[in-house]
């Protein structure tokens, strides 16, 4: 059944609700990232998309906070109007906010402005068994209390609804223009490693199997072309999921930046898409069986990293994150707490392994 | 000290060394202090130099069921590192190791004695630094940094100690050893990580920690701005950044502060000025150059009265000389201070600054502001006698309706000093029941049995509620 609260009280309504009676609830806001996790079949899906409010947007102290459902290009388009943006976001207009925290989806100009958790200053959540809590705070620097934004960010839905956010903007910046340049991988993989050493704080580069791209901001005088490179308009789908095999899917590894480099020149050996985000150990990678699965994650792994389907057909994900992180208890009993009845996403962090209770 | 701690000092003597457990009243009088003024009772102290030996330690104060109070260099300003009720203290100052530094992915595993400011020496000739920068971090180390997600003038544009810490190796409180992040990003499961900093040592005790090292930056400008007013400098403080400049750091000095400073540090301020910004910008030379002259008009369209550009690197390390040590010039004052650091939506300084004129005013006692005014981080100090009983009250007082008056006009307790026992009972202010509930199921998460710096953050009595789900309800072949 689809359940469409119209605010947060209706949607801690329902999941008081959905616990009293035990059903079980996929969270949806924009459906860009609800392929993700072990598959599990729910009983109902709880949309947030009656969560649209903005809140409150202060431009002189350069935050914004939003109900979950509001999207990404919402809050860019009334940031823009007044010189501000959220560099963190990813380019995906159509995602909402509390979908993007919730999956930690972080946007290509992770290099210079780092990843969406270092945005999200305050959170406001449903939790599985119905209670609003608020954790963080709007001010741009808080250390009031445990970090529930960063607990929530990457939670995917399984510890509660955000139903509200407060994100730091930044100004726009006065120039910022994307470059690239085509040619063999090894070529591209080395143009992407001179840029990163020659200039001081790219905002993106990124390697795909025949190109790379470059997105340089700042001041005019330096938002020049790098050597070899012409001005370009920013790069979409480098990583389209593959249609020739069973499945589509994305997979994202991470590795320690220094790693990147032979990880993509090895992707590219073994003709895969994928689109390298260099100086920060990110790669997206399609996939389109569960051993391309399989084989990506062992790559990732050869190279001190890890590897999960962000993205991906059931038959991807019958083991989305590979082994369990430290601290596996940890997160249940933390699940435990803000869950307590399992209703929110169950199974949807799943291992090769389980671990031992 | 009561029968368990006896048992658990002969097993801790064995374990250590005499030397290394201090069990003496000298020392535990000591550490039953940091650097606010909180005092408490100690009941042992130790001082372990590995890994190992905390986890060891650490599942001896598990068996004994006896409290752990994880103490740094003990800078700390809100009581974080106070013994509240005997306990173990477990001092880190002697792990100051610190690992080869991997400069192809710019980061370096260091153990939690480390001070702040050596590492950023020890990288130097690579062209990296650690970005946050405490007024303290001369003395303060990386694993007191960690438990407070310190801050610093320029976390305004690198950010505070979480986005600079990738990962953490940390003795949980039965003594297992968990490693929660590192160098690969975006490990998968929940941001633990990211709870342990600022978690103030409730939750484990981190003995390693993997530092983001940041490439210094090819150019800096350093800027003294003196002004008339204290509305005047609050305001160009929003201008500077509504012109879409966020420069590395922007803090401001009012007038006692100054004049205490200038008699210690003789840096040329300008002593009758109602307040000074001192602003500085980074990054490319055109950068610099752009971000300097917005800085400049918008100064100008507002009342600066004297704009002093430093000239080279020894004017600019003595105008940072003077910021940094603020808080010790105020010794010159008075023998103590009482201070918050409350923080307050950017748009609200005018009216905060004036708040807390009036406040100590009315309390008749002496306030010095200094503070990082770009993200809105107040630290005003109350320099008192704590001899004087009537004054330290009216000093309580007066930072009681700083609190309060702050949290009115939208802001929070704390923005880089944590929360520790000082503030923890205003909590409330800014969080519900439920709010506060569900911290303490995450610090409940880490620590079951509530032995890890109990009784700081959250007010006495707040309670994680009953949780029914057991292990085994957890779907098969899942890890949450």
């Amino acid at each position: 059944m689809d359940l469409r609260p119209d605010d947060r009280e209706e949607m801690a309504e329902t999941l008081r609700a959905a616990t009293a009676d035990g059903r079980i609830v996929d969270v949806r806001g924009g459906g860009l990232h609800s392929r993700r996790g072990r598959p599990f079949t729910p009983d109902d899906i709880l949309h947030t998309h009656g969560l649209a409010r903005i809140v409150d947007y202060v431009p002189d102290d350069m935050t914004i906070t939003v109900e979950g459902g509001v999207a990404v290009g919402e809050v860019l388009r009334l940031a823009s109007e007044c010189g501000q943006g959220w560099p963190q976001a990813p380019s995906q207009p159509d995602a909402t906010v509390g979908g993007v925290l919730a999956a930690a989806v972080s946007g290509r100009r992770r290099l210079r402005f780092g990843p969406i958790r270092d945005s999200l200053l305050e959170v406001v959540v449903a939790t599985g068994d119905g209670r609003i809590v608020k954790g963080g705070g709007r001010t741009v620097k808080s250390v009031t209390g445990y970090d529930l934004p960063r607990l929530f960010t990457g939670s995917l839905g399984t510890l509660g609804v955000i139903v509200q956010a407060t994100l730091r903007l930044w100004p726009l910046p006065i120039a910022e223009r994307w470059f690239t340049a085509r040619g063999e991988a090894a070529d591209m993989v080395a143009m992407a490693q001179g840029v990163l050493g020659d200039l001081h704080r790219p905002t993106a580069v990124i390697v795909g199997p025949h190109a790379v791209h470059v997105c340089l901001t700042g001041v005019p005088e330096d938002v020049v072309p790098p050597a070899g490179m012409i001005e370009a308009a920013e790069p979409t789908g480098l990583v389209v999921p593959s249609d020739g095999g069973v499945a589509t899917g994305i997979m994202e590894a991470g590795v320690p930046p220094a790693s990147l480099p032979a990880l993509a020149r090895r992707l590219a050996d073994d003709g895969r898409d994928y689109e390298a985000w260099m100086g920060t150990g990110i790669c997206h990678v399609a996939v389109s069986t569960p051993a391309d699965v399989a084989a990506v994650r062992d790559l990732a792994t050869l190279h001190a990293g890890h590897a999960q389907v962000i993205d991906g057909d059931e038959a991807l994900r019958g083991d989305p994150f590979g082994p369990a992180p430290a601290g596996a208890d940890i997160m249940r009993r933390i699940r435990d707490a803000f869950d307590p009845a399992g209703i929110l996403c169950p199974g949807r962090f799943a291992a090769a392994e389980a671990v031992p209770a | 000290m009561t029968t368990s701690t006896g048992a658990l000092a002969d097993r801790l003597r064995h374990l250590l060394g005499p030397d290394r457990l201090l069990e003496g009243d000298l020392a535990r009088s000591l550490y039953s202090h940091d650097g606010s003024i909180v005092g408490g009772a100690c009941g042992l102290v130790a001082l372990p130099e590995t890994t190992d030996e905390v986890a060891a330690c650490m599942r001896l104060a598990h068996e004994a069921g006896v409290d752990v109070i994880p103490r740094g260099s003990g800078t700390g300003l809100t009581g974080g590192a106070v013994p509240l009720d005997g306990g173990l203290v477990m001092s880190l100052a002697r792990m100051r190791e610190m690992g080869d530094v991997d400069v192809a992915n710019s980061c370096v595993w260091v153990q939690p004695g480390v001070l702040n400011l050596d590492v950023s020496t020890a990288v130097a000739h690579l062209g990296l630094h650690y970005a946050p920068d405490p007024s303290s971090q001369q003395a303060c180390s990386i694993g007191g940094n960690v438990g407070t997600n310190a801050g610093g003038p320029h976390c305004l544009a690198y950010g505070v100690t979480v986005q600079h810490v990738l990962g953490v190796e940390m003795v949980r409180p039965d003594g297992e050893v968990v490693v929660l992040g590192g160098v690969a990003p975006d490990p998968p499961g929940y941001d633990l990580r990211g709870l342990v900093v600022g978690a103030e040592g409730t939750v484990g005790i981190v003995t390693r920690v993997l530092l983001r090292l940041t490439p210094l930056p090819p150019d800096v400008r350093t800027m003294l701005l003196d002004f008339l007013s204290v509305t005047e400098a609050s305001a160009v403080v929003q201008a500077i950044i509504a012109a879409g400049v966020i420069p590395a750091a922007l803090e401001m000095m009012d007038r006692n502060m100054t004049m205490a400073v200038e008699e210690f540090v003789h840096a040329g301020l300008p002593t009758d000025a109602a307040a000074l910004l001192l602003v500085e910008v980074d990054g490319t030379a055109a950068e610099v150059d752009t971000a300097t002259a917005v800085v400049e008009r918008v100064a100008r369209t507002h009342g600066v009265r004297t704009v002093r550009v430093a000239q080279d690197e020894d004017e600019r390390a003595l105008l940072w000389k003077a910021r940094k040590t603020a808080f010790g010039a105020v010794a010159r004052v008075k023998p103590s201070y009482y201070l918050h650091d409350c923080v307050v939506p950017r748009t609200r300084l005018v009216e905060v600054m004036a708040a807390i004129g009036e406040i100590t005013a009315r309390e008749g006692v002496m306030c010095l502001n200094v503070f990082h005014a770009g993200d809105g981080n107040l630290h005003p100090i109350i320099a008192l006698d704590r001899s004087d009983p009537d004054e330290t009250e009216r000093a309580m007082r007066a930072g009681d309706q700083i609190v309060r008056a702050c949290v009115a006009l939208g802001g929070t307790l704390s923005g880089e000093h944590g929360i520790g026992v000082e503030k923890r009972d205003y909590m409330p202010l800014v969080f519900d029941h439920d709010d506060l509930a569900a911290q303490a199921c995450v610090r409940r998460a880490f620590d079951p049995d509530g032995r890890m710096n109990p009784d700081k953050i959250l007010p006495t009595g707040t309670r994680c509620g009953e949780v029914g789900l057991a292990d085994t309800q957890v779907p098969e072949g899942t890890w949450i």
